[in-house]
């Protein structure tokens, strides 16, 4: 682990830009989000987190997946420089790794490529993450819940804010690379372990109890049937605004875009909560009524993905119930699905 | 206040009057209350009402919650000002019947708008939020501040001309006529004001932001089509990625479809995830309509709407030739 | 490394009629390159998403065998904005396609066995994959029951081939319409009663049932009192799809991905799903 002042932030910044990408925290509010940043001045390191989250770096909103013109189809050339991530945090690295198990080697056919989303795979396997620890989880994090916490080390580097300096530690060889090239380095001791020890103490004191997520999966099916589902649906007004602020949501659309002759094919992001999601174009559609839909997304990140993957496809960021329209909140959800007081 | 409309809630349980009662119950973050459908008369003190009870709840009657209307229940709605003009509108419609409802109004001077707090929390978390007669104060780790509720009480609200619904069957409290003199489209003013190409331009700047989830639409009264435009697949009218173009004709697509219509209760623009002005235009538009034909949406269940009615001596100067 | 969301290029061959309402087409692609011939691998029960730039992609299982060397065969029905499209192609047109996709029919483990086929209507497509690979291998098999259904005589498909089917000894036959109609000197009925008239032997065998989900349901609880047990009543399951590999999250029933855990999946594993059919 080494320490680099603050005041050599931007030369850390600044000697990373010519060889990645760097994107970084950026805007306040609703529009604070990861962008592509020159410079260490355009990066707002007050925010306790982006409000838009760092998927679309990976997962763009629409992204071509080739042009076409006159049955010549050409692929996008991939980005020149690799990515670099400053400033995720770990709920947000984590889910990174989360839909990569999806976008990544399908697990029905580990050995073969063909089943590898290529898109996906250019951008992650060469970008280097850096996760900096949460000092100050906001009221909407619960990533304890999800096995998840604010100092938990994920990506290629780990860095904590002490305030004067950040200090940082590689986690991998990727991260080991960038950090041998910070000069004005010094080496981290037994004082700042300590630091991060207190720091790690008063930010997990902010989040609030921790609920057993392991019963979920099951509770979640037997409860198909359940009226708790109407009772949620009920409030839920079907727009996709969780489904896009979600880090780990990544279900898409696929669309052509131009004429028949020439044009584009792209991917956008979709949301199950839309009617259009599922309906076949007999007009049959599988989830019809809204809370089919409103299932489907809590089954999903509690129960289906857990079936395939072990763990939930949540890691407890809080941004849906930042943007839910009608205060519809994930955590109250889960809490009626566990028998835990809570009213939907 | 609240413990006005509780009382009446329950008694309207006890009187058998009513089945359910749609209003507002705590949220789960010091800035949001949260719909609650309450079914029977021991549920109604989780009903509350305040400057934080933003929602239109008159959206529960039509979409996919029109099942409510259909199941013949006899349904109590709390409402705002321009909550009860979306009944209103609802009745003129046909949605809804009128008798069926039970609409309790509630007196409103405004709900709060989240930008204007973060403005003054500097983008600090509110963890803790009191509302005092006058003031709220706004609190969070290592800062409190009072502040008057008009400073952050959405503009909209500040020049609402019906803030006490004029159409109600019950009121907690004394409905207030309407204010004659409320510049009910000022927040037009500084819009109209920019020449056209400086009005294209804000709104390529403002609407690159959408994300097309749809929270707009979906929270708004106005729009309660079954299949949306937007959703329609074949024919596919517009492309569904938010590219500027196809986000423009979504969103104008809207306006015009709310156009004479929109009851001006902000919803779209609180639920939208990034932050644009979507009332502006609504706005834009029902001033015309106000100039022109003298109409305002929702206040008169016997007035036909502006735009479903002609008369022979309407202005026709917009007629080019 | 092979991008799985850019169609293999491919020309149309031969486009059959299948019905006098125009609705049902066959179209048997060639490949343009011989190395996609080459690389194409698949077994009955697959799927491919076929590709009109410009119009989008939709979902058909594959209904020639890869004993049929060098052509791919898909049945369209006339629904939407795709197989609309599809319906306008010409022999010579170019047309793309995306696979294989999706698992197959376990073909290996019916070896030895009885392989009761129970279709109805135009979804016929893999069933007929998999019983003209059966025919090809028809020693590796022993009995073939074919029950297939259709609402009147003109809507089955692969007529031509149903009157050879008929005329051989190795298959048991039998064809059923919903009504009545002159000169129909075969079945009538809905599949489910007529399978339990024909009553299949559960013994050594395995059923493949494909066909309208309303069929598939009524025909299920024919073959489990027939003695079939779970895992070996096999049915191949439809939903909407856009990516067929496993990726944009929309063909799911419970935890399992119909374009990549499936199309084809065992009663066994649809039984726990309550929204499988």
């Amino acid at each position: 682990m080494i320490k680099i002042e603050k005041s050599k932030f931007s030369v850390f910044i600044q000697n990373l830009v010519g060889d990645f990408t760097v994107f970084a925290p950026v805007g306040e509010g609703r529009q604070s989000a990861f962008d592509e940043v020159a410079d260490a001045e355009s990066v707002n390191t007050a925010l306790q987190n982006t409000v838009q989250s760092p998927k679309s770096i990976f997962f763009p909103q629409t992204e071509v997946l080739f042009t076409y013109n006159d049955g010549d189809v050409q692929i996008p050339e991939a980005a020149d420089k690799p990515f670099f991530l400053w400033g995720v945090r770990a709920c947000d690295a984590r889910s990174i790794m989360l839909v990569d198990k999806v976008f990544g080697r399908a697990k029905q056919r580990p050995d073969d490529p063909a089943f590898e989303d290529p898109y996906w795979k250019a951008k992650l396997d060469t970008a280097v993450i850096l996760t900096l620890a949460c000092n100050e989880p906001a009221s909407t994090c619960f990533c304890h819940w999800t096995g998840d916490g604010p100092f938990e080390q994920a990506g290629d580097l780990w860095a904590v804010d002490v305030g004067s300096s950040y200090l940082i530690e590689s986690l991998t060889e990727k991260g080991k690379a960038v950090l041998e090239r910070i000069e004005n380095a010094s080496p981290a001791g037994k004082t700042e372990a300590a630091e991060i020890d207190s720091l790690r103490t008063q930010a997990e004191s902010y989040l609030g109890d921790l609920v057993d997520l392991s019963e979920l999966k099951d509770r979640m099916k037997q409860m198909w049937d359940d009226p708790a589902w109407d009772d949620i649906a009920a409030k839920c007004v079907n727009c996709g605004a969780c489904a896009y602020a979600c880090p780990t949501c990544h279900c898409f659309d696929v669309q052509d875009e131009g004429k028949k002759g020439k044009g584009k094919r792209i991917r956008l992001w979709d949301a199950c909560m839309f009617p259009l999601f599922t309906k076949e174009a007999s007009g049959h559609n599988p989830r019809g009524q809204a809370a089919d839909r409103v299932r489907q997304r809590f089954l999903h990140k509690f129960s289906y993905y857990w079936d395939n993957y072990g763990e939930s496809l949540c890691t407890g960021c809080g941004r849906c119930i930042y943007v839910c329209p009608v205060n519809l909140d994930i955590r109250t959800v889960v809490k009626r699905f566990l028998d835990i007081d809570a009213a939907v | 206040m609240v413990k006005m409309l509780r009382d009446t809630v329950r008694k309207l349980f006890d009187e058998k009057k009513v089945d359910m009662v749609i209003g507002w119950g705590e949220g789960t973050l010091p800035l949001s209350a949260t719909p609650v459908f309450i079914e029977n008369a021991d549920e109604a003190d989780t009903l509350i009402w305040d400057e934080r009870c933003s929602n239109n709840l008159a959206v529960y009657l039509t979409k996919d919650k029109r099942h409510l209307v259909k199941s013949g229940k006899k349904i109590g709605i709390v409402v705002k000002g321009c909550d009860s003009r979306s009944l209103v509108l609802y009745a003129v419609e046909n949605q809804i019947k009128r008798e069926n409802l039970v609409v309790i109004g509630v007196t409103c001077d405004g709900v709060i708008d989240i930008k204007k707090v973060m403005k003054r929390t500097e983008g600090k978390e509110v963890l803790d939020l009191r509302i005092g007669d006058k003031d709220i104060t706004v609190g969070g780790r290592g800062f409190e501040t009072v502040v008057a509720k008009k400073e952050i009480i959405s503009d909209f609200c500040l020049h609402c001309a019906h803030p006490d619904a004029p159409v109600h069957d019950l009121f907690i409290g004394q409905p207030r006529p309407a204010n004659e003199k409320a510049d009910v489209y000022k927040i037009v003013d500084d819009f109209e004001k920019l020449s056209a190409d400086e009005r294209w331009n804000s709104m390529v700047e403002s609407y690159s932001k959408c994300v097309r989830c749809y929270a707009c639409r979906n929270v708004c009264p106005s729009c309660y089509c079954n299949e949306c435009f937007v959703d329609q697949n074949d024919p596919q009218w517009i492309g569904k990625s938010p590219e500027i173009t196809d986000t423009l004709i979504f969103h104008m697509g809207r306006n015009m479809h709310v156009a004479g219509r929109c009851v001006e209760c902000g919803a779209c623009e609180r639920a939208c995830p990034a932050d644009i002005d979507l009332l502006l235009l609504n706005k834009k538009i029902a001033k015309e309509i106000s100039e022109r034909f003298n109409y305002e949406a929702g206040l008169d269940i016997d007035e036909k709407p502006a735009l479903a009615s002609y008369c022979e001596n309407e202005k026709q100067d917009f007629i080019m030739g | 490394m092979k991008n799985a969301y850019v169609p293999i290029p491919m020309i149309v061959d031969k486009i059959g009629i299948e019905d006098t309402a125009k609705t049902l087409r066959t179209f048997d692609l060639r490949f343009v390159n011989d190395a996609d011939c080459e690389q194409f691998k698949y077994l009955p029960g697959q799927f491919c998403e076929m590709s009109i730039l410009g119009k989008g992609e939709s979902p058909f299982g594959i209904a020639s065998s890869p004993t049929e060397e060098g052509i791919l065969k898909f049945t369209v029905n006339r629904t939407g904005l795709v197989t609309n499209e599809i319906h306008y192609l010409q022999v010579g047109d170019k047309v793309g396609i995306r696979g294989p996709l999706g698992n197959w029919y376990p073909v290996d483990s019916f070896k030895g066995e009885n392989v009761v086929i129970v279709g109805g209507g135009f979804a016929f497509t893999t069933l007929r994959s998999l019983l003209i690979y059966l025919l090809a291998h028809r020693d590796d098999y022993k009995d073939i029951t074919v029950i297939y259904g259709a609402r009147n005589p003109e809507l089955f498909i692969y007529k031509d081939e149903i009157e050879s089917w008929k005329q051989r000894s190795d298959i048991n036959l039998h064809l059923t319409i919903d009504n009545p109609v002159d000169g129909w000197v075969h079945k009538v009925g809905f599949v489910p009663a007529v399978a339990k008239e024909v009553a299949p032997s559960s013994e050594n065998a395995s059923v493949v049932v494909c066909g309208p989900p309303i069929m598939i349901k009524y025909t299920i609880p024919v073959l489990v009192d027939l003695g079939f047990s779970d895992e070996r009543i096999i049915t191949s399951l439809e939903r909407r799809m856009k990516c067929g590999i496993g990726k944009c999250g929309r063909c799911n029933i419970g935890p399992e991905y119909v374009c990549i855990d499936g199309p084809v999946f065992t009663l066994e594993q649809l039984k726990p799903i309550p929204d499988a059919f």
